[in-house]
């Protein structure tokens, strides 16, 4: 024990102190984004809103965004139960990101960083720097889960109850723990740190679509996913704890695994081997394309994987529509009044979400040329023959391609499946998903050349595209339920084009849209051309 | 013997922080320049502005007779450059980052690129996130070294690298040098300098305090002389041209202003001299004397 664990509780004092800082944006983040909207809840409450809302929340495609509720009956639906249904998902979800990107940092990021070699020289325990990393993400999570239970209680509301808001917390909480868990796993088989992020937030992504997936078909299939021990613990209603009984097993047999593995590994090394490189690069490496399409290759495929799996997810669930509709008298007399039908309306919705999330791609590409920069690893290169404008064009050609196949894969694995779930019964062929999905080509444009601009302006920027991105998402994704003026939706580069197939397409919009972008690029090559390198000063 | 390189009266500031204010040098074909100075002195930030990486804000920088900014491409066909921390992309083997190196920089010997391979000892099968800073370092001398180019420029091109790969280094620079080549050589290893270089610039916060050939440099400065002789050796301090004296017993040491020497060779002739050394000084005494005074 003492050989392994030896001087854990030193290092976990210093990590304290090292991260406080974090601890303290971590909690107050999460905590107030899962805890602090009661009083919007209140005002969407008003009136028939908890009505209609448990009606829109009824539909699929909603189910598949934020979960189920158990409440069967539109006059059960409490305010209580409509904040746990939309919030919990999605705050547990964060904090399982968040958990696994921490837990990886102080891992095995420590090690490929050196720092863990110099600590090891002191008369600390071989384990001991996992055990304080994995104690300190678990201690952060249990202030997290009063922190939200506390604050949610704090409101006041008629059926926010202490028992509800405390589980509300404390389900948040273990899903940081299971998120953890399963970051510490990953961190002993993977080759480097980057591979272990990377799987970790793969394994929670692929838990997060698998559960949209069983939530439509069958609820109870959630419950053998390990991310439905912590959202679906159903807060304010039946308030079921038990579920955190397992969350708790789950968290502690990943552990218990992460320390098996890492007691019998060499620091730095993983179980996945790591292949012997080439003696000579391949001909197909040998130019500024070549280098960063190799560079970029791991995010680009990871990306792509995703986004098909996401289109299949979101495709699965058009079979069940139909049975779905003719189960509620409201939702039919909705859509067969309006003139569209219920998929069409899903595909417009669905795809502007997906479109979202393929942007992030190309933004990453687009970024990746300052990182390098900033890292110096092009000092060698800009004393070649290769000119900024390679290095500029390059880049924005890689990333507008991402988009492209980006949305092909999306949009074309959300039609295809789609069109075999529905059967016979389907109104919609793949090339109108396809049309759907490239109608929002020019918002991915707009965000690339948002990301250029940057670059060429004030490269330091470039992580504040994401931002926008992700307000802009925020906006459309909730838009539709929160009724925003019409000025404050448009703030959102997406809002500007017609949602197909629901709507018409529109050319001038469509052109405007790209012309702009592509005027952001070229300006952002102005500065791009002129401006000093910076290499890390 | 043409000119290669020539920057007069460059100046650059990163903010407030003033990192050139007058940098002048020249380096000459078949020449080695050694540059040196103390960390942040500006060595960088000059070679930046040569590779047309940065832009200066007054003063003229030209290689091969063409500006370092506007005609940065021109140059660049006909350089190559190591910097003093090669970063070099994780998941890309040594080998393959060399070859891309010497695509991008237009061709590059083959054989040679095997041979210091060899030479340097590197397995270029290695991924790069797996090699040490020498090992990295070697990446990037090998790659600038198996092209042709007409200037090297070398940024504390051996930090990392041990004894053994620095003499290899050395080696292939005087190869270099001997068939015409200019190589302008920042470095911290003030032997290395001593044993490559023609000329020396040192620079100090930003500007050149000294510049000239070694042999010059030299003239300027004292040697450092020991004596020792079986009359009292403090009679030499009273001697024109000799500063710090010291003495233990009948032995002494002191620094010898060179034009004196003959006026102490012959005092110390009447002292019964046993032992006179007289040893010139180090470019370490002369960086020395720059930073310290």
């Amino acid at each position: 024990m003492k050989e392994k664990f030896a001087q854990w509780d030193t290092l976990f004092v210093l990590y304290l102190k090292r991260d406080w800082k974090k601890i303290i944006v971590w909690i107050l983040g999460i905590g107030l984004f899962s805890a602090a909207f009661v009083p919007a809840f209140e005002e969407i409450a008003k009136g028939q809103g908890l009505l209609g809302m448990y009606e829109t929340l009824q539909n699929p495609a909603m189910i598949s965004m934020v979960g189920p509720t158990p409440v069967e009956t539109a006059s059960d639906y409490t305010l209580g139960a409509m904040y746990a249904h939309e919030m919990l998902l999605f705050c547990g979800l964060f904090a399982m990101i968040i958990a696994a990107l921490h837990v990886v940092s102080h891992t095995r990021k420590e090690e490929d960083l050196g720092l863990s070699e110099l600590v090891r020289s002191f008369q600390i325990g071989r384990q001991a720097n996992s055990f304080a990393a994995i104690v300190e993400t678990i201690f952060i999570n249990v202030l997290l889960a009063f922190f939200i239970g506390g604050v949610m209680m704090s409101f006041g509301a008629d059926t926010i109850s202490a028992e509800g808001s405390f589980l509300f917390g404390a389900s948040v909480g273990f899903a940081g723990i299971i998120g953890a868990g399963i970051a510490l796993v990953m961190a002993q088989i993977m080759p480097t740190s980057s591979a272990a992020t990377g799987s970790a937030l793969g394994i929670i992504g692929l838990l997060y679509i698998v559960r949209a997936g069983t939530d439509v078909s069958n609820v109870d299939l959630s419950m053998f996913n390990p991310l439905g021990w912590a959202y679906l613990t159903y807060p304010f209603t039946e308030n079921n704890w038990t579920l955190l009984f397992f969350a708790f097993i789950f968290g502690l047999i990943m552990v218990v695994i992460a320390f098996a593995l890492e007691g019998s590994r060499d620091m730095g090394a993983g179980y996945l081997p790591e292949r012997e490189g080439r003696r000579y690069a391949k001909k197909s490496l040998l130019s500024v394309r070549g280098l960063f399409i190799k560079i970029n290759k791991g995010v680009m495929i990871s990306w792509l994987i995703a986004f098909i799996l996401m289109g299949v997810a979101y495709g699965s669930i058009y079979g069940d529509m139909q049975t779905f509709l003719e189960s509620s008298e409201v939702m039919k007399q909705m859509f067969s009044s309006s003139g569209v039908s219920i998929e069409e309306s899903f595909t417009s919705t669905i795809m502007m979400v997906m479109i979202g999330l393929v942007s992030i791609l190309p933004i990453a590409i687009v970024n990746k040329l300052f990182t390098q920069e900033d890292r110096s690893l092009l000092s060698q290169i800009y004393a070649t023959k290769v000119t900024r404008t390679q290095l500029f064009w390059t880049s924005i050609g890689l990333a507008v391609f991402a988009g492209l196949v980006g949305i092909l894969l999306a949009a074309g694995s959300l039609g295809g499946t789609a069109i075999s779930a529905m059967g016979d019964s389907s109104t919609m062929d793949t090339l109108d998903f396809l049309v759907a999905g490239y109608n929002f080509l020019p918002s991915v444009l707009f965000f690339i050349g948002l990301a250029a601009l940057a670059l060429g302006w004030s490269p330091k920027l470039g992580k504040v595209v994401y931002l926008y991105l992700g307000y802009s998402f925020v906006i459309n994704y909730f838009g539709g339920i929160l009724d925003l003026p019409e000025w404050f939706s448009k703030t959102a580069i997406q809002s500007w084009i017609p949602r197909m197939p629901m709507e018409n397409f529109d050319t001038p919009i469509f052109i405007t849209i790209t012309v702009i972008s592509i005027a952001l690029m070229a300006i952002g090559y102005l500065g791009y051309s002129r401006r000093d390198m910076i290499e890390g000063t | 013997m043409t000119e290669i390189v020539n920057v007069q009266g460059l100046q650059k500031s990163f903010g407030k922080f003033r990192a050139l204010s007058d940098v002048s040098f020249t380096v000459n074909t078949g020449e080695v320049v050694g540059f040196i100075g103390p960390n942040g002195a500006g060595k960088s930030t000059t070679i930046r502005i040569l590779l047309g990486i940065i832009n200066r804000e007054a003063g003229d920088a030209e290689i091969f007779g063409k500006d370092t900014w506007k005609d940065s491409l021109e140059i660049h066909k006909r350089i190559s450059y190591v910097p003093g921390d090669v970063t070099l992309w994780g998941n890309l083997t040594g080998g393959e980052i060399i070859d891309l190196f010497l695509k991008l920089h237009g061709g590059g010997d083959k054989q040679k690129r095997d041979s210091l391979i060899k030479r340097f000892e590197l397995d270029p099968k290695k991924k790069a996130k797996g090699y040490s800073k020498g090992n990295r370092q070697k990446v990037g001398l090998i790659a600038a070294l198996s092209v042709n180019s007409d200037l090297y420029i070398f940024d504390e091109p051996t930090s990392g690298l041990d004894p053994l790969m620095e003499s290899v280094f050395q080696e292939e620079v005087e190869k270099i040098k001997e068939s015409g080549k200019a190589i302008l050589l920042s470095s911290h290893i003030l032997s290395e300098v001593e044993r490559l270089a023609d000329k020396v610039v040192i620079v100090r916060q930003g500007e050149i305090v000294e510049a000239g050939t070694l042999d010059e440099l030299r003239h300027l400065t004292r040697s450092t002389v020991t004596i020792e002789a079986e009359g009292d050796v403090a009679e030499m301090a009273s001697v024109n041209g000799v500063f710090n004296f010291k003495q233990k017993d009948n032995q002494a040491t002191f620094s010898a202003n060179n034009q004196y020497l003959n006026d102490i060779l012959m005092e110390a002739s009447k002292l019964g001299v046993k032992k006179f050394e007289s040893a010139p000084p180090t470019l370490e005494d002369l960086f020395m004397r720059h930073y310290e005074g």
